[in-house]
């Protein structure tokens, strides 16, 4: 039996109050030596052995009651019951892509065993085998042979390391009991990222069986189609520089091979010029010794409409609804907003970004291929003008990206225009960017400071938990967020784009902001097609390759960042997993209240103890 | 009114029981209720009264106060003095339940006064006077006599009886009976809280031997009114039993409990010619003085 909130245990002590009170006053009553008591052993009346009975079984309902009133409150649970209170010793064993180094995984195996033989006699031992995600390959056993023999079955995949989702997963096969996780690893750098988080119970040591530094790799790190030409970024992550002969093929077809030079530690680019078909591509580098996952990359090249962009406004006449946006950008094709709903899912597709600047007419059917075109990894660009409303643009971006566009004054269920009260005495705000470094200000250079030169008369309050403020309003307010949308992104301006509600398309900066925002919203449509094997939709195999999700060809590709091959020292890991034990506490208390809420065994006592009142009741009710 | 105008003028046992000793308490009582007896309506009963008649053929000559003859020229019979020779058995009740007393004075002390004054009262008459204290068994005894120490003494054992265990008035009332060589009076004094068979069984065993029966029944106020108004953990002062009881849920119990024992004494004993006389401790003992010079009457 354990307890949500022991402190409330310290209230029981309460129950002494009724006990004091029975000793002190147990006889409350005043006290006659009399003569004829003879005359009224008659009455109806308790005599005292009788009454000092239920006296006794008053003071036990009171004292029952509040010990249970107590007991209540500290909300006590069972805890689930534990195969043994042995201890466990947990393998974890890293199979990501970096442990497919020559001699990783053998190394790994060895120690994967050596810890299950070296875990103390009596303890049950698991192994999980974990990279992006971890799996519990041997839950908790006593029979150490078939928990060996599991180690001696793991390869290395494709994902890349994640020891927090390692950690997690072996945290969470103690429960209450104690012992050790030994992490098979490379103890590559990349596997922590900020924020992880890991439930690792404080009373669980863990230990690190270091496989060792894979050899130098070189990678292909990255492919893309520029025009004709296909740019293959070559990365060596050895000591020594390397000469990097890498191959093209394109469906198949050789398109071309390049050797280049890649410093130590450094990165360089396989260019592979007039590359006119349009197909699948692969890049593949030479590297015998190195992590033989990441020597080859897909690519999609060719056939890319992407960089088209689909302006809907409230009567899809570009020149009346958006005239600057028309002429800041070509290639614009608009949409009522009224007619979306008559598009196919597949001629949405061919555009690389919608631009959402009226929600007016915009139907059941439209907002639902929106979504699907939003979910399916397009990007939509959102400007909180006057003719967007707050509700389309979540029904829009999907339950999963929870954006709200509101008034100042509160009103949640309609984008408005609204007057900032701060800005009344200047009659307008303008905006900064908060993160320069965002691909849409980073071209801005040091000209960023000319956004500042737009005047915003009104705006909209735009907020949202999956979204990244860029840009912020003088008053403080995000001016531009960047936010997820499905599988896509969404770029939401706070403000019109047609000089209704500031003079931004005016500016100098609103061409290089407007084209900025589609090219980063395009490359992300275009990194649609692209998926790491970690991220792959439902339906998708985790492996390198080409994949359909729905329509769409999609390649999937390594995670990069497995490829370097940076280590951690073991003090450096043992510091992130002392900083985690200190979530995972947390991790761990809220499961013991999972448990205790399952159990609520707070209200059966509850229950106890009203009936012990009612009984004292009924009990006190028939004493004199 | 003017019973109660009469009272007043008696002294209050309480008060009583503060004076001094059992002599100066029994004179204290005594001697008031003699000097009040000029007004009261049983004047006649004073031993200060001398009495005197006309001659009867067959008087004793030498009774005749040859005084009133000379001064008159008729014969009359003077008596000056008690020609009676009453020999009276006072028995008190000394068993625990005595001891009990709520208005400054317990029924024992009560019951003490009411004896040094009736021994007091009955030396003054010449009546030879005895004492028996008792509880269960005989505690102290003290034959009747006359004689000049007598009083003396009979105050001194009274004033040393200590209030003793548990009641069994029955018993030592046959012992008593039993041990009497001579008729007279006895009068008992207790609150009777004992099986009234028993008890009348007890004093039906004097009438058998001859003497006349005076029953003082001493009962405290609380006892009659039971006054207790909070929850009380009543202790029996014999037997230490204890009875919690919220008085007002039982009073009416009590009372007719009480009542009934009462009625029961007065019914049985006064149908076996027995004077009885329930006493309460805050009245007055001269209304016991009076219940006995009427007894008395009624034995000369």
């Amino acid at each position: 039996m354990s307890f949500l909130s022991p402190l409330f245990l310290v209230a029981a002590a309460a129950a002494a109050v009724p006990i004091l009170l029975h000793l002190l006053r147990r006889h409350a009553e005043q006290r006659v030596r009399f003569a004829a008591v003879a005359l009224l052993k008659g009455a109806p009346v308790e005599h005292t052995a009788r009454r000092r009975l239920r006296e006794l079984l008053l003071l036990a309902l009171r004292v029952g009651a509040l010990v249970l009133l107590a007991l209540a409150f500290a909300r006590p649970f069972v805890r689930a019951a534990s195969p043994a209170s042995a201890r466990l010793t947990v393998v974890a064993i890293d199979t990501s892509l970096s442990m497919s180094a020559p001699g990783s995984v053998a190394r790994a195996r060895q120690l994967a065993g050596d810890a299950i033989r070296a875990a103390p006699a009596g303890n049950d031992v698991a192994v999980v085998a974990f990279a992006g995600r971890a799996d519990v390959i041997v839950r908790p056993t006593p029979d150490r042979g078939a928990a060996t023999s599991a180690t001696q079955t793991v390869t290395p995949g494709f994902g890349s390391t994640k020891y927090a989702a390692g950690l997690a997963a072996a945290g969470g096969l103690f429960a209450w009991r104690s012992g050790s996780i030994v992490v098979v690893t490379d103890l590559q750098a990349s596997g922590w990222d900020a924020g992880d988080r890991a439930s690792v119970p404080e009373a669980v040591h863990v230990l690190v069986g270091d496989v060792g530094a894979p050899p130098g790799n070189l990678a292909v790190e990255a492919l893309r189609a520029d025009g004709d030409r296909v740019v293959a970024s070559i990365r060596n992550s050895g000591d020594r520089a390397r000469d990097a002969h890498t191959r093209l093929t394109v469906d198949g077809r050789a398109a071309g091979e390049s050797t280049v030079t890649v410093a130590a530690r450094a990165s360089a680019d396989a260019v592979f010029a007039n590359v006119r078909a349009a197909g699948v591509a692969i890049a593949t580098v030479d590297d015998a010794g190195g992590i033989p996952g990441d020597n080859g990359r897909y690519a999609l090249t060719g056939g890319n409409e992407a960089a088209r962009s689909l302006v809907i406004t409230t009567s899809g006449n570009l020149d009346r609804d958006a005239w600057y946006v028309r002429h800041a950008i070509a290639g614009l094709r608009g949409s009522a907003a009224a007619e979306l709903g008559g598009w196919t899912d597949e001629a949405l597709a061919r555009y690389g970004t919608v631009l959402l600047l009226s929600t007016r007419g915009l139907g059941r059917r439209g907002r639902e291929k929106l979504a699907a075109y939003a979910n399916a990894g397009g990007s939509v660009l959102i400007a909180a003008g006057p003719d967007v409303d707050g509700d389309v643009v979540a029904d829009v971006l999907g339950s999963g990206a929870p954006l709200e566009m509101k008034t100042a004054n509160g009103d949640p269920e309609r984008v408005a225009p609204q007057d900032s009260p701060k800005a009344a005495p200047q009659s307008s705000l303008s905006l900064a960017p908060a993160d320069v470094r965002h691909p849409i200000f980073r071209s801005f250079g040091a000209e960023v400071a000319s956004l500042g030169l737009v005047r915003f008369r009104s705006v909209a309050h735009v907020s949202g938990r999956s979204c990244q403020t860029i840009a912020r309003f003088t008053s403080g307010d995000a001016a531009v967020l960047d936010c997820a949308a499905g599988n896509g992104r969404a770029i939401v301006v706070a403000s019109d784009l047609d000089n209704r509600w500031n003079d931004f398309p005016v500016r100098a900066s609103f061409l290089p902001f407007l084209d900025q925002s589609v090219r980063y919203l395009s490359s992300h449509q275009s990194r649609g097609t692209e998926y790491l094997v970690d991220e792959v939709p439902a339906g998708v195999a985790g492996v390198p390759g080409v994949a359909m999700v729905g329509s769409r060809r999609v390649v999937v590709n390594v995670d990069p960042r497995e490829s370097d091959v940076d280590r951690l020292s073991a003090a450096d890991f043992q510091a992130s997993i002392t900083r985690l034990k200190h979530v995972a506490a947390q991790d761990v208390r809220a499961d013991v209240a999972d448990e205790e809420h399952r159990q609520h065994l707070w209200q059966y006592l509850l229950a106890a103890m009203i009936a012990a009142l009612l009984a004292e009741g009924v009990v006190a009710g028939r004493m004199v | 009114m003017a019973a109660e105008a009469r009272d007043r003028q008696f002294l209050d046992p309480a008060v009583v029981a503060r004076l001094g000793t059992l002599e100066l308490k029994a004179r204290t009582v005594v001697e008031g209720f003699i000097s009040g007896l000029h007004r009261s309506p049983f004047k006649g009963f004073s031993v200060e009264f001398a009495e005197y008649r006309q001659y009867i053929p067959g008087d004793d000559l030498s009774m005749i106060d040859w005084k009133v003859y000379a001064r008159s020229d008729r014969h009359f019979i003077k008596k000056f003095e008690e020609e009676t020779n009453l020999h009276c058995q006072l028995l008190v009740d000394v068993s625990g339940s005595m001891s009990y007393g709520s208005r400054g004075i317990s029924k024992f002390e009560y019951a003490a006064c009411l004896a040094a004054s009736l021994g007091y009262l009955m030396h003054r008459q010449r009546d030879a006077v005895g004492l028996t204290a008792f509880s269960d068994h005989i505690v102290d005894a003290l034959p009747s006599s006359t004689r000049p120490g007598h009083l003396r003494n009979l105050l001194i054992a009274l004033d040393r009886i200590q209030v003793g265990s548990r009641t069994d008035v029955a018993k030592p009332l046959h012992q008593i009976a039993e041990a009497m060589t001579k008729r007279g009076m006895v009068v008992l004094i207790s609150d009777l809280l004992d099986d009234p068979d028993a008890v009348v069984r007890g004093l039906k065993h004097f009438q058998y031997r001859g003497s006349d029966v005076l029953v003082f029944h001493i009962l405290d106020p609380d006892e009659i009114e039971f006054p207790f108004d909070r929850a009380t953990r009543f202790e029996d002062l014999e037997t230490g039993d204890e009875v919690v009881a919220v008085p007002g849920a039982v009073r009416d119990y009590y009372l007719k409990q009480m009542g009934g024992l009462i009625d029961r004494y007065r019914r049985e004993l006064g149908a076996a010619g027995i004077d009885y006389q329930l006493l309460n401790t805050s009245e007055p003992l001269e209304m016991a003085l009076l219940a006995y010079l009427s007894t008395r009457s009624r034995t000369a």
